[in-house]
């Protein structure tokens, strides 16, 4: 089964806005494609169009924040953040200001947009900044999670959202707290990590494996904070680490697990599987550019026969 | 004859503020072309009576005017004096740009162009307050500007100021050279503002502009208010007036620092 995610958080923050009257929404005229039409008809004073202006609308964003609002910001992640990269530093991470950053459209999953639109450095960029969160949701059920968790934190955010509806892999049981990732299968040979849809991958190569290895899959939605225990758990126990992302592999969440397992002294296996230093181009369907930029389900299965 | 001419109240304060930001900057470096320009705009939003700060609010865009502001928000008894002395030093709150963690900031700056999208957030989310704004000239040329220009007129925020310490000069020479504003006036007009400009170190002019910007938000206007103070960059010392080397000093000597101080 699939759900849109962009539509996931539409309704989650209608239904939060209901009964949060602080909650606003910044937009930079994409409120349709952000599923926020809704919101904007039922809170019409909380819904503030600033227009193409990313870098005044997060100013704007910055400000209501210190009136005591919590501000969604929203827009593509190839717009927001990357054009008011500098906003975000001083005006809402240095200002530490109550805004959630949304930036749909992020990944190769913009499949026809081509390469402008194709956000593949939004983690670098946020990851980077003092006081700033970084979030990217699986599916449908972990962004309402996200969202709803989010809102009730004073802290700056930044959630990665995508374009396509994508299947539902997250336990709706399971909790979403900031800082934990969830192990969604247990395994004891090879540890995969990764954050967004992409993830779905790993599930799929299982039937291509042979019967006696097993993969221990974990979901990395909270990218800042890291969830170091449960990673050096699984990478101990496996010795092996392939990490996949719909991202660059400069500054991705690669490069950050990658530390944090030297910093550890733990010996491993590591192969990182990410867009490398190229841009992105149109396809019909992501598996054609998942498949050109070597982060197909067949690349995985590649990594994982060649990192045993 | 030329009438006489009674000095402002504040004129005073003004030239007291100014020997405790030459020392402060002698000390310690600092921002003192625009700080000297911007401080008689920031003493008239701090000692004029004609705001309540805890409840208004008061951005600096240009943070690099952030001794100006410290010397005006330690006379205000907002922290004590003696923190001015060692300004930008590690152990200090003070910051080399304006910080939000001195005690009667609102907000950190430093890049410039953000300050006046910040204020429009907060003209918004708290219309029942004045929300000043203090950018300089030169910010001008950043885009981000007019952005929160289009933002303000359009969300009708006649509770919005925003003074334009209009000193003509920017850190590599006159912005007529770098990149000319031509008549600023006429742009904020076109953009759906209402403008006054006034002789920035003229208090009775100054004061009286701020006044009519309360008057107006009490009349329900809806447009955003722009100040465009004239001023002179370094004002009241004759070799830093006007002199884009003094946008920022590093080493002042002694001997300038001695003739400067006998000019204040």
């Amino acid at each position: 089964m699939t759900n849109s995610i962009r539509q996931a958080f539409g309704d989650t923050l209608v239904k939060l806005a209901k009964t949060n009257k602080n909650i606003y929404v910044v937009s930079c005229d994409l409120k349709s494609s952000l599923f926020l039409t809704n919101f904007a008809k039922k809170f019409p004073r909380r819904f503030i169009e600033c227009g193409v202006a990313e870098a005044n609308a997060a100013g704007i964003a910055s400000g209501l924040a210190k009136t005591g609002k919590t501000v969604f910001l929203t827009s593509f992640a190839c717009f927001s953040p990357s054009i008011n990269w500098n906003t975000i530093k001083q005006s809402i991470c240095y200002n530490n200001a109550n805004v959630k950053i949304i930036g749909s459209h992020a990944g190769l999953l913009s499949t026809d947009l081509g390469a402008t639109h194709q956000m593949l450095e939004d983690l670098s960029l946020m990851r980077s900044l003092p006081n700033m969160e970084v979030f990217s949701p699986i599916d449908s059920i972990e962004t309402e999670k996200i969202i709803k968790t989010i809102s009730f934190s004073k802290k700056p955010a930044y959630i990665r959202l995508v374009r396509p509806t994508t299947p539902n892999l997250f336990n709706p049981k399971f909790d979403f707290t900031i800082g934990k990732s969830h192990v969604l299968k247990s395994g004891k040979d090879i540890t995969i990590i990764g954050h967004g849809p992409i993830l779905e991958e790993a599930f799929q190569v299982q039937s291509s494996i042979p019967k006696n290895i097993s993969l221990e899959i974990i979901n990395c939605s909270s990218i800042k904070p890291l969830d170091t225990a449960t990673f050096l758990k699984s990478v101990k126990k496996t010795g092996r680490l392939i990490c996949l992302e719909d991202h660059q592999k400069n500054s991705g969440l690669g490069e950050a697990v990658a530390s944090l397992i030297l910093s550890n002294n733990i010996p491993c296996k590591f192969i990182h599987l990410a867009v490398n230093n190229s841009f992105g181009r149109s396809a019909k369907t992501y598996q054609e550019l998942y498949d050109y930029y070597g982060i197909g389900i067949n690349d995985l299965l590649t990594a994982v026969k060649k990192i045993l | 004859m030329l009438p006489f001419i009674k000095a402002h109240p504040l004129q005073k304060i003004a030239q007291e503020l100014r020997k405790d930001l030459l020392d402060m900057v002698y000390k310690n470096g600092g921002h003192i072309g625009g700080s000297l320009s911007s401080l008689d705009l920031i003493i008239a939003v701090y000692f004029s009576n004609l705001f309540y700060l805890k409840k208004d609010h008061f951005v600096l865009s240009a943070g690099h005017l952030a001794p100006a502001l410290y010397v005006v928000l330690a006379n205000a008894g907002y922290f004590p004096k003696n923190l001015l002395d060692n300004y930008s030093s590690f152990d200090s709150i003070l910051q080399g740009h304006i910080s939000a963690e001195v005690p009667g900031v609102e907000y950190s700056s430093g890049s410039l162009g953000q300050g006046l999208s910040f204020a429009c957030g907060l003209a918004l989310g708290d219309r029942n307050n004045v929300t000043i704004c203090l950018t300089s000239d030169g910010e001008h040329q950043e885009g981000q500007i007019w952005e929160a220009l289009l933002f303000a007129k359009k969300y009708k925020l006649g509770n919005l100021v925003n003074i334009v310490d209009f000193n003509q000069m920017q850190i590599d020479g006159p912005i007529s050279e770098i990149m000319p504003l031509d008549n600023l006036a006429a742009k904020y007009i076109q953009f759906g503002w209402t403008v006054t400009t006034v002789d920035g170190h003229n208090f009775n002019q100054l004061i009286s502009a701020l006044k009519s910007t309360i008057e107006n938000r009490q009349s329900n206007n809806d447009f955003p208010h722009c100040i465009i103070a004239k001023t002179t960059l370094g004002k009241g010392v004759s070799f830093m007036e006007n002199n884009f080397k003094y946008h920022d000093v590093k080493n002042l000597s002694d001997t300038l620092y001695m003739k400067a101080k006998s000019e204040l």
